[in-house]
């Protein structure tokens, strides 16, 4: 047990999905420590003793100024000499909803040509001028480089973002395109892309990007929320299928739960590393 | 010079910000625009070189990809501007997050009186557009004048060098803090002096007071510490301590209850003892899970072997009367601070809202203060964001129109937390204060926040005033605060802790000072927000995200160094003693001396006279109304319903799934569309229990009698919480009470004596029900004097009184999520069961509200015999029998039988003479009427003998089917096809009104 690959879930400053994110880490294999950002600026939490860095959702800073930009000014001045090396180290980075806007703040996403400092892509407001909670379908792309996503076609997860719209330039688009970095796509139910149309895209990101990773696939930034879907009944139909099934109780409640695969998926490849 | 950086997204991008605001423009008002696009502003009121300048540009402020900036005014073609900002002292939190992020970056240190300031402008295209136009959107939808400012151009009165100018909102009082003493020589000063400053002190309790301060020995003792008559400090906390909000002393008063109809009179010395206290303290006796009740900031039950869980709930009614968003947030993140200041500190794990409002549409000639659309916008978002940025979830909330709350609006806000069972060995429920700890504050800094609303609100404004006294909650400062401190509890620095709300220091550390005996508070040490307070304002200031906290003096490094960890501000303010005194000094200048026992002598209680008349002896009566001949419209106008219709748009701008627990979200069915009956979720990851939650407002049947409107608003929650899987035999409440004056007055409130009546026979009503089903309160609070004055049409004003108002919130734990329930119907061939009976019951129903009838016979609950129903339902539950279950609620049968199908998106098919029913009850009651007690399940074929050995002996039948086609069909007596309707139809008229809010 003591060998345990150590997943760093950072909190503090407005963030919140500390908990669950670190559960989820645990039930994937990880040994998840909650470490407070203040402790990483000040370097009191060595990078190197983790295998996994998270960038978790919440509001960082309040988020008032643009989603995540605090955090990545922050974040990118104290520590981000550290994170690359990390990195490059081959260690793994996820950043989740708040995590991912940071991420691309930062300029660890996109990462072209191993320059993890250029800010290349933005995360704007959604489309439809709200906050919105719901699940959305998420279609993968199978010949991305992400570790994260190895195996997964498609998955259901929910999101609650109000800035969540992927937003670059054409010459961006492409490249990530051409570098399959744009790991998973919004689409509809039957894994089609939502091509742009609410609620399937829920906030008008362009090229329905939900998730993008950098060229080694091993940072990984997505919208929706793997860490909320890390047991059946997160799921919105699970009562639905329980019954359809004509089961009942508990024991329908276990099937494969895809939040979780993320999870598994990092775990895997940083203990065979 | 400050400088005014400019920020915008790049023209070729969506603006969704911008856009909201245009389709608000057209929607409420008419308004064809073009296009708006905002400009975010920031004004840094501090030097700062060129070098600086543009790294705070480019390195933090604008995003390279999306965004444009300049420290001049940046080109945005408009035919009108309109800027919007802060009037000084308003809490402008992303001023704050700039300040740090820019100390950051550039290593320079912002120093007192500089500061970043936000702001923004909006280009509006509209060319035909008028002056006053644009004044109406600047006035009704981009700002609110108590907390903003606001200014309009025309583009040719713009000047693009010098765009909106720099406006600095820095509060500047330029005040020597001094103390007063108050003189107390007759009842006449005192009373005067309570006018003159807003203190609201009683009548009855003026004599008190003098005669304390005039006791010989009590003014021996305050000459040794340097004063004579009170100071303004003094009085001021007592007349914060002994105000209505903070000393409940109406339901602790004594009521003279006379009912005309029974000719019987009772006096009744303190609802809250008779009613809500001895219940619930002899309920706790019986029910182990009971840990904590009526004492600390919220109840506590246990959820299981190693937690417990927090529950309590709040209403912030006046202020988001006055400015909705702002008090809505205020009310949310307040409210969330009761769990963590509740034992040790308990970590939020959800939150929940219920809304009063006037009428969405109201077209009429009374003019509040806010139109009841603006102000339903503003408490939406303000939970929204209080919520959503708090990191705690919003899995449940109701919104309720009726035009009595144009008076006041009611905004109830509702926070459940977990705690472990012990901290360090300890009991986390358990805390005392004792001499020698340290008292600190923690989180926010103390401005003019909410002191005499009242009074602020007369003060005209000038430029440099602080407009504090509507206030706008910050998540962010908070979030930061409760992490610190639920770290600082697991490692054994607490040993008392609450909250600074309502009276602020006054009452938090009032209240914990009687623990120890005593404190000594040095008032210059509390960090302020600017300067020029009085020591009186620093005391009573009730501005937001602060807690008290005992510390032993032992732990002080240790705590301030987490403090700093976490980005918090701590400071110590004073220590507990056991000197028997509240002792307050101003560098070393003793400002209050009062004995912490004053507060409990001799105050005299409030006293009410209350009458009672029947409904039948008032007049009311039953509509003469004959069956109807079409179903099918009248059933899509009961669905259209503001009352009944889909709210889609607010569940889906509330996360209600953070902290990954969710169990049973709040919108459910094929569509997840259709809202849950109750929410669930799973607050220890690691366990598969689940805490169950639910809420109900019926405030309508106190048209007809307050006491079957409690009955019936705590069987609503209960059965609400039993639709999804809860346990009958585990049930907390909490109670929230809104109601209109009751103190009569011949003239201003000729009908209070009634109203009182109402309150006593909804306060019995609640010890009858919950010691029946023994549902211990687990918290509770009363928001009194829901009234406003409205202006009219010719200039007169009309008191506008709110319904007598219960909000009932239940919450449960149930052994295993697994076994939860939804309301959808899930499968063709189902059986439709109806479980209860159906009564002549449509008094207050939606149906005669169509026609503006009140009727007579209000919906009753039979407490026992529906008790044997409820234990069977959770038995059934257990043994998985349901395939969906849900309770029938507003609107009867017809609704609720339409609501299940839309949800699994599949017709039922019922026969109505088989429901159980008051013989001979014809098919509208059946359809229409509102009895309580009742629910529609359906089950699977094969589970139907099992369903019917647990239900045997109790009223339920096998109604009907559960369709493939999707058609609500149902037949009366005989076979008559009275409705048959499309389930897409219905669901058209359901999501109709408010179908295309976002």
């Amino acid at each position: 047990m003591t060998s345990r690959v150590k997943a760093l879930v950072l909190t503090g400053y407005g963030l919140n999905c500390d908990i669950e994110t670190a559960h989820a880490c645990e039930l994937a294999g990880f040994r998840a420590e909650r470490v407070h950002i203040n402790d990483v600026l000040s370097g009191n939490a060595r990078l190197s003793d983790y295998g996994l860095l998270v960038f978790i959702g919440g509001f960082s800073w309040g988020d008032d100024h643009g989603a995540g930009v605090i955090q990545a000014v922050r974040m990118k001045k104290h520590a981000g000499e550290a994170i690359i090396r990390f990195v490059e180290d081959g260690n793994l980075v996820l950043g989740i909803c708040n995590g991912f806007q940071t991420i691309v703040n930062m300029g660890l996403l996109p990462g072209f040509d191993a320059d993890y400092r250029a800010r290349k892509t933005a995360i704007t407001y959604n489309d439809c001028g709200n906050f919105r909670n719901d699940w959305v379908h998420l279609a993968f792309d199978a010949a991305s480089p992400c570790v994260f996503t190895r195996d997964m076609s498609h998955a259901e997860l929910p999101v609650r973002h109000g800035e969540g719209k992927v937003v670059a330039e054409d010459n961006t688009l492409l490249c990530l395109k051409e570098n399959r970095q744009i790991v998973c796509r919004y689409a509809s139910s039957d894994g089609s892309p939502a091509g742009g149309r609410f609620p399937e895209n829920p906030n008008g990101s362009m090229e329905d990007i939900a998730g993008l990773c950098d060229p080694t696939g091993r940072i990984f930034g997505l919208m929706p929320h793997p860490e909320a879907y890390h047991h059946p009944t997160n799921h919105p139909d699970w009562c639905r299928n329980r019954a359809l099934q004509r089961g009942g109780g508990t024991e329908a409640a276990v099937h494969e739960v895809p939040g979780l695969r993320i999870f598994q998926n990092a775990f895997r490849y940083i203990s065979e590393k | 010079m400050p400088h005014r950086l400019e920020i915008a997204l790049k023209a070729h991008l969506h603006d969704a910000e911008g856009q909201q605001v245009r389709k608000k423009a057209a929607v409420y008002f008419g308004m064809d625009i073009e296009s708006i696009r905002s400009v975010h502003i920031l004004t840094i009121d501090k030097a700062f070189s060129e070098k600086q300048l543009a790294q705070i540009q480019h390195e933090i402020f604008t995003n390279p990809v999306t965004q444009v900036s300049d420290y001049k005014p940046l080109s945005v073609d408009f035919d009108w501007c309109i800027w919007a900002g802060y009037r000084p002292g308003v809490k402008d939190t992303p001023g704050e997050t700039a300040v740090e992020a820019i100390e950051d970056v550039t290593e320079a240190r912002f120093v007192a009186k500089e500061g970043v300031y936000t702001s923004r402008r909006y280009c509006i295209r509209a060319p035909g557009m008028t002056g006053d136009d644009a004044r109406i959107i600047a006035e009704e939808l981009l700002s609110n004048d108590i907390i903003q400012q606001v200014r309009v151009w025309s583009a040719s009165e713009w000047d693009e060098n010098t765009g909106i100018g720099i406006i600095v909102p820095k509060v500047m009082l330029d005040h020597v803090p001094t103390v007063s003493t108050i003189p107390i020589d007759s009842d006449e000063t005192v009373r005067r002096i309570s006018d003159d400053r807003n203190l609201a002190l009683n009548e009855n309790d003026i004599p008190v007071i003098r005669s304390y301060f005039n006791e010989p020995a009590v003014r021996t003792e305050r000459e040794e510490a340097g004063l004579s008559d009170p100071t303004d400090v003094e009085i001021e906390y007592i007349s914060q301590a002994r105000s209505d909000h903070c000393n409940h002393n109406t339901f602790r008063g004594r009521f003279y209850y006379r009912d005309r109809s029974a000719g019987t009179t009772e006096e009744i010395e303190s609802l809250f003892r008779t009613y809500i206290e001895a219940p619930t303290l002899a309920l706790q006796k019986k029910k182990d899970w009971v840990v904590s009740v009526l004492w600390d900031n919220a109840g506590v039950g246990r959820f299981d072997e190693n937690h417990y869980y927090v529950i309590t709930g709040e209403t912030h009614n006046s202020p988001s009367n006055m400015e909705a968003y702002g008090g809505a947030i205020t009310g949310i993140v307040g409210v969330y601070r009761d769990p963590l200041g509740t034992g040790k500190g308990s970590r939020l794990v959800m939150g929940s809202y219920g809304f009063c409002v006037g009428e969405r549409d109201y077209g009429g000639e009374l003019k509040p203060r806010l139109h009841p659309r603006r102000l339903l916008d503003g408490v939406i978002e303000g939970v929204r964001d209080g919520g959503n940025k708090s990191g705690i979830p919003t899995p449940f909330g109701q919104v309720i129109f009726h035009p009595g709350y144009m008076g006041k609006c009611l905004v109830f806000v509702t926070a459940l937390g977990i705690m472990p069972s012990s901290v360090n060995g300890e009991p986390a429920e358990r805390k005392t204060t004792s001499p020698g700890d340290l008292i600190f504050m923690c989180g926010g800094r103390v401005g003019k926040d909410g002191i005499h609303g009242v009074t602020a609100s007369s003060e005209s404004f000038s430029a440099h005033t602080p407009a504090g006294h509507v206030q706008i909650g910050d998540p962010y400062t908070q979030k930061k605060m409760h992490d610190f401190l639920l770290e600082a509890r697991d490692a054994g620095m607490i040993r008392y802790i609450t909250d600074n709300g309502g009276g602020g220091l006054s009452s938090s550390i009032g209240e914990t000072a009687r623990l120890s005996g005593g404190c000594r508070v040095f008032l210059e040490s509390v960090p302020l927000k600017y300067e020029g307070l009085d020591q009186w304002e620093i005391w009573v200031s009730e501005s937001q995200e602060r807690m008290t906290v005992a510390v032993h003096p032992d732990d002080e490094n240790r705590f301030l160094e987490l403090s700093r960890k976490h980005a918090v501000e701590s400071t110590v303010i004073g220590e507990y003693t056991d000197s028997g005194k509240l002792h307050i000094t101003y560098d070393g200048k003793t400002c209050a001396y009062v004995d912490m026992d004053f507060l409990t002598r001799g105050f005299p209680r409030w006293e009410f006279e209350a009458e009672w008349t029947d409904p039948a002896d008032r007049g009311l009566f039953e509509p003469v109304l004959s069956e109807p001949a079409d179903y099918k419209t009248l059933l899509c106008d009961l669905l259209s319903n503001p009352n009944i219709c889909s709210k889609e748009w607010i569940a889906r701008q509330y996360d209600h799934e953070v902290q990954g627990g969710s169990v049973i979200k709040p919108l459910v069915g094929k569509f997840r569309d259709v809202n849950s009956d109750a929410a669930v979720l799973r607050p220890v990851l690691e366990s598969d229990r689940g805490l169950v939650f639910s809420q109900a407002v019926i405030a309508f049947y106190s048209a007809i009698d307050a006491y079957h409107m409690t009955t019936c608003t705590i069987d609503e929650a209960v059965r609400r919480l039993l639709a999804v899987g809860g346990d009958f035999d585990h049930i907390g409440g909490v109670d929230n009470f809104c109601w209109p004056t009751i103190a009569y007055d011949p003239v201003i409130n000729p009908d209070g004596r009634f109203k009182a009546a109402q309150l006593v026979r909804s306060c019995k009503a609640l010890a009858e029900i919950c010691t029946k089903w023994e549902i211990p309160l687990l918290s509770g609070k009363d928001s009194m004097y829901v009234d406003g004055h409205l202006p009219g049409a010719y200039g007169e004003y009309h008191k506008v009184s709110a319904l007598e108002t219960l909000q009932f919130s239940a919450a449960g734990v149930t052994e295993d999520v697994g076994r939860c329930v939804t309301m959808d119907v899930k499968a063709p061939g189902d059986l439709v069961c109806i479980l209860g009976e159906t009564r002549d019951e449509l008094g207050a129903s939606a149906y005669y509200d169509l026609f503006g009838y009140t009727g007579l016979n209000v919906p009753k609950v039979d407490a026992e015999n529906f008790a044997a129903l409820y234990r069977s339902v959770s038995r059934a539950v257990k043994e998985n029998l349901f395939a969906s279950l849900h309770g029938i609620y507003r609107g009867g049968l017809a609704v609720h039988l339409a609501l299940c199908a839309m949800a699994g998106d599949l017709g039922i098919r019922l026969d109505l003479a088989a429901v159980p029913a008051t013989s001979g009850l014809p098919a509208d009651r059946m359809l229409l009427s509102e009895s309580a007690g009742r629910f529609i399940a359906t089950i699977a074929p094969q589970n139907k003998d099992a369903f019917e050995s647990v239900f045997a002996g109790l009223p339920f039948a096998f109604a009907g089917r559960v369709t493939e086609e999707k058609t609500l069909h149902v037949t009366g007596p005989g076979g008559r096809i009275l409705l048959e309707a499309g389930v897409d139809g219905l669901r058209n008229a359901w999501k109709k009104p408010f179908g295309d809010l976002i």
